[in-house]
C-alpha cells in the first residue's frame, strides 16, 4: 500500500505546526521522521493518522483520500504513543479486550491473548496497569495497537521510557512486521534508535520538510548538523 | 542526499479578505441609523404616545424593554445559526459572524434585564420575579457569558471555538423552551400583545411607536453586528501566521 | 446495533474502573450525606416542615453533587492519555458520549435515591408519598443532568479555568430542569394526585430527550482535534 500526504498545512492559532508538508511512503518500509521540539513532528503524526484535520492539504492512502472521521480508516490505523493509553483502573486483559471488542476483532479473546504473548506479556494479564512498571505498560501499549493487524502503524517517541532491552525488542517487533501491505511510520527525537530501524528519513523543521532521503544516503554526521540547528540559514 | 524546501503551503481559511474597510463602514451607517431612531422613539415616548389606562406613564418603558428583548433574542439566534454553520461547514466566517452576534446579544440582553426590572417594580411592586420569561432571559445570558468564557481558555483556539459554538447552538435552541414555558405556564408576564393571531390589540399610535422602536433596535444590532464582523475579519488576517523563518515575532 | 453494543462497552469499562477506584462515586455520595445532615439542623423545623422543602433540597443536592463529579467523568480516559486511542478507533462519537453518559448516568442516579432516602430520614418525613412516583420524576431528570454533565464536562476538561467553569455552563441549561423536577418531586411529597404531577413528567422527559440528542449530535465536534 502507499500513504502520501499533499501539501499538509496544521495551524494552533496564529503558529503554523506545518507548513505545506508533502510527504510520500509506500508499503515494505518504516517512515522515521525527526526534528527538534516543536518542529511539527507529532502534528504531521495527527494529521496523516486523521486525528487532526489539517487546514489545507490532504492525506491519500492508496490513491484515495482518507480522513479521520471514516470509521473505516481509523480501523486501518494503529498507534502507539509516549502517554501508553491504558486504563490504570482495568488488568492487562480487559484493557486489550475493550479495544479488541471496539476494532471488532474476530475472537477478541484468542487476538487477545495472541498479542500479549507477541510482546512477551502473558504472564501480565491479570495485572491492573496501574501496578505495572513503565516498560511493562509500553509493551502492553504495543500489543494493544497491534490487536487489529492495522495497515498502517504510527509510532509516537516509542522509545521515551523504555530501558534499552525494551527498545531492542521493539525494534525487533517493527522489522519483523515489514511487508508490502504494511507502513510504519515513526516520530522520533531520538536519532540513533530511529536511523537503526528506517528505510527513509524525513527531517522536519519549523513545520517544514528539510530533508526527505533513503536511508543509505543520509550519513548522520549530516543529519546531526541539520538536527541540531547548525544549518539554520537552510531551514 | 539533498535538502529540501516545501514553498508555499495555501491558505484555507476561507477568511474574505478585502472589503473589510467598506463593511465597517456600513455598519457604522447602520448603527448611526439605528441609534437616530432609537433617539426618534425617545421623542415620541416622551411626548407623543397616549399614556396606557391601566399601568399609567410605567408602561412607556415597554417601547424599549420589548425591542431591547426581540434583538436579543435575533442576536441569540443569529449566533446560533452561525454557530451551527461553523461546525457544519467548517467555514470560518461562521464564527466571526457569531462571535458579533454574541456580542451583540449580551448587549441587548443587559438591556433587557435591567429594563425589566425598573417596569416590574412600578407595576407588580417588585423588582424581580422568577417569571419564566424573564428567568429564562437571565439564563440565556449567562450561557453567553458562558460562550465568552470557554473561548478565551481553551489552548488550542480552534478548540475553542468549536466548544463555544456548542454552547452557543444550546443556548439559541433554549429560546422556542422560553416561548414554550410562556404558553404553558400562565404568569404575571404580559400577554403578547402584537404577534397574535387576531391581529395586534394595540391603539395605533402605541403601535406605531413600538413598530419604530423595533426598527431602530433592528438597525442598532444590524450595524453592531457588521462593524464587529468587519473588525474581527481584520483582526484574524494574520491568522496565516508570521512567515516560517522569520522568529515568529508579532509585527 | 453496533452502536448499543459500542454503548455498552464503553459504559461498562466505565462503572468497571469507577468501582474498583470508588473515588468519585463514594464523594458523590458523602457530599449529598453531608448536605442533607447540613440542611437537617441549619433549617429551623418549627417554621418549615420536612415534607415541604424536601423536593428542593433533593433537586439541589442532586443538582451540585452531579456536577462536581461531572468534571471527572473523563479523568479515566486522561491518566495516560486512552481518550486518543478511542477516538482513534472505529467507535461512532455519539456512541461515545451515550457510554459515557450512561455511566454517568449511573453514578447520579445511585445519588438521587440516597439523597431521597437521608432526606427522608433526617427530616424525619413520615410518608414521603410513593416510591414509584419518585422514580418516575427522578429518572428523566438524572438522565438530564448525566447528559449535561457528560457534554460539558468534556469541555471543562480541556478548558484552563477546568472544572470552575462547569456551573457557568450547565445551570443556565439545568435550571428549568431542575424547577420543573423540584416542582413535581414537591407534589408527590405531598401525596397529590398524578395527574396534577404528569405534566411536569412530560417536560422532564422532553428536557431528557433533548439533552441526550444534542449532545450525541454535537459531541463529535467537541472531540475533532
Amino acid at each position: 500500500m502507499t500513504l502520501a500526504a499533499r501539501n499538509l498545512v496544521c495551524s494552533y492559532g496564529p503558529t503554523r505546526a506545518l507548513d505545506g508538508v508533502d510527504l510520500e511512503v509506500a508499503g515494505d518500509s518504516i517512515l522515521a521522521v525527526f526534528g527538534p521540539n516543536g518542529a511539527g513532528k507529532t502534528t504531521l503524526l495527527k494529521a496523516l493518522s486523521g486525528e487532526r484535520k489539517p487546514d489545507a492539504g490532504r492525506v491519500v492512502a492508496d490513491g484515495k483520500a482518507v480522513t479521520g472521521s471514516d470509521p473505516a480508516w481509523r480501523g486501518r490505523v494503529g498507534l502507539v504513543s509516549h502517554r501508553t493509553g491504558l486504563y490504570m483502573k482495568l488488568t492487562v486483559m480487559e484493557n486489550l479486550l475493550f479495544f479488541a471488542s471496539l476494532h471488532a476483532v474476530a475472537g477478541p479473546a484468542d487476538a487477545a491473548s495472541a498479542a500479549l504473548a507477541a510482546v512477551g506479556g502473558r504472564e501480565l494479564a491479570g495485572t491492573r496497569a496501574e501496578a505495572l512498571s513503565r516498560g511493562q505498560r509500553q509493551r502492553i501499549a504495543l500489543a494493544r495497537a497491534l490487536l487489529h493487524d492495522p495497515d498502517i502503524l504510527f509510532l509516537d517517541e516509542p522509545f521515551s521510557g523504555l530501558d534499552p532491552s525494551g527498545a531492542d525488542a521493539l525494534a525487533t517487533m517493527l522489522g519483523a512486521r515489514r511487508s508490502p501491505e504494511r507502513i510504519i511510520v515513526l516520530v522520533t527525537h531520538d536519532l540513533r534508535r530511529g536511523l537503526g530501524l528506517a528505510d527513509r528519513v524525513v527531517l522536519l523543521r519549523r513545520g517544514r520538510k528539510v530533508l526527505d532521503a533513503a536511508r543509505a544516503e543520509c550519513e548522520p554526521e549530516a543529519l546531526l548538523e541539520l538536527f541540531t540547528g547548525d544549518a539554520r540559514g537552510r531551514a | 542526499m539533498h535538502a529540501q524546501d516545501a514553498s508555499g503551503g495555501g491558505n484555507g481559511m476561507g477568511i474574505g479578505h478585502g472589503g473589510g474597510g467598506r463593511l465597517a463602514y456600513l455598519g457604522f451607517g447602520l448603527a448611526a441609523t439605528g441609534v437616530a431612531t432609537i433617539l426618534l422613539v425617545h421623542w415620541m415616548v416622551a411626548f407623543w404616545v397616549p399614556t396606557e389606562a391601566a399601568q399609567g406613564v410605567v408602561q412607556r418603558i415597554f417601547y424599549m424593554h420589548v425591542p431591547a428583548a426581540w434583538t436579543t433574542f435575533l442576536a441569540v439566534a443569529v449566533a446560533g445559526l452561525a454557530s451551527a454553520a461553523y461546525l457544519w461547514l467548517e467555514d470560518e466566517r461562521g464564527d466571526m459572524a457569531a462571535v458579533a452576534a454574541a456580542e451583540a446579544a449580551l448587549v441587548f440582553g443587559a438591556i433587557v434585564l435591567l429594563t425589566g426590572p425598573l417596569w416590574g417594580r412600578l407595576a407588580w411592586g417588585t423588582y424581580w420575579t422568577w417569571e419564566p420569561r424573564l428567568t429564562l432571559t437571565l439564563l440565556l445570558w449567562f450561557s453567553y457569558l458562558g460562550y465568552f468564557m470557554i473561548r478565551g481558555s481553551v489552548a488550542d483556539p480552534r478548540k475553542g471555538r468549536r466548544f463555544a459554538a456548542a454552547v452557543a447552538i444550546i443556548g439559541a435552541l433554549s429560546i422556542p423552551l422560553n416561548h414554550v414555558s410562556v404558553v404553558w405556564f400562565r404568569s404575571l408576564h404580559p400577554e403578547p400583545v402584537v404577534l397574535r393571531t387576531e391581529g395586534p390589540s394595540l391603539p395605533s399610535e402605541m403601535l406605531a411607536t413600538l413598530m419604530t422602536s423595533l426598527a431602530g433596535f433592528t438597525l442598532l444590532f444590524l450595524g453592531i453586528f457588521t462593524v464587529r464582523y468587519a473588525m474581527e475579519n481584520l483582526l484574524r488576517r494574520p491568522a496565516s501566521g508570521p512567515p516560517p523563518g522569520s522568529d515568529g515575532a508579532f509585527t | 446495533m453496533t452502536s448499543l453494543r459500542w454503548i455498552w462497552l464503553i459504559a461498562r469499562k466505565d462503572l468497571r474502573a469507577e468501582f474498583r477506584s470508588g473515588g468519585r462515586i463514594a464523594a458523590m455520595l458523602a457530599f449529598s450525606v453531608l448536605a442533607c445532615f447540613l440542611f437537617s439542623f441549619s433549617l429551623d423545623r418549627t417554621l418549615v416542615s420536612g415534607r415541604e422543602i424536601a423536593s428542593g433540597l433533593l433537586w439541589l443536592t442532586v443538582l451540585f453533587a452531579s456536577i462536581s463529579g461531572a468534571g471527572r467523568t473523563f479523568d479515566s480516559e486522561e491518566e495516560d492519555g486512552a481518550f486518543r486511542h478511542l477516538l482513534l478507533s472505529p467507535v461512532s462519537r455519539h456512541s461515545i458520549f451515550l457510554g459515557k453518559a450512561a455511566a454517568n448516568l449511573v453514578a447520579v442516579a445511585l445519588v438521587a435515591v440516597f439523597t431521597l432516602f437521608a432526606l427522608t430520614l433526617f427530616f424525619a418525613i413520615a410518608s414521603p408519598g410513593p416510591v414509584v412516583l419518585h422514580a418516575a420524576i427522578l429518572l428523566p431528570g438524572t438522565i438530564g443532568l448525566a447528559a449535561a454533565g457528560t457534554f460539558f464536562g468534556l469541555i471543562s476538561r480541556q478548558s484552563n479555568l477546568g472544572d470552575s467553569l462547569l456551573p457557568a455552563l450547565t445551570f443556565p441549561v439545568l435550571v428549568p430542569l431542575v424547577f420543573f423536577g423540584a416542582t413535581a418531586s414537591s407534589r408527590v411529597f405531598l401525596d397529590r394526585p398524578w395527574a396534577e404531577i404528569s405534566g411536569s413528567a412530560r417536560l422532564l422527559w422532553a428536557f431528557a430527550i433533548g439533552f441526550v440528542a444534542v449532545g450525541s449530535l454535537l459531541f463529535r465536534y467537541l472531540t475533532e482535534e
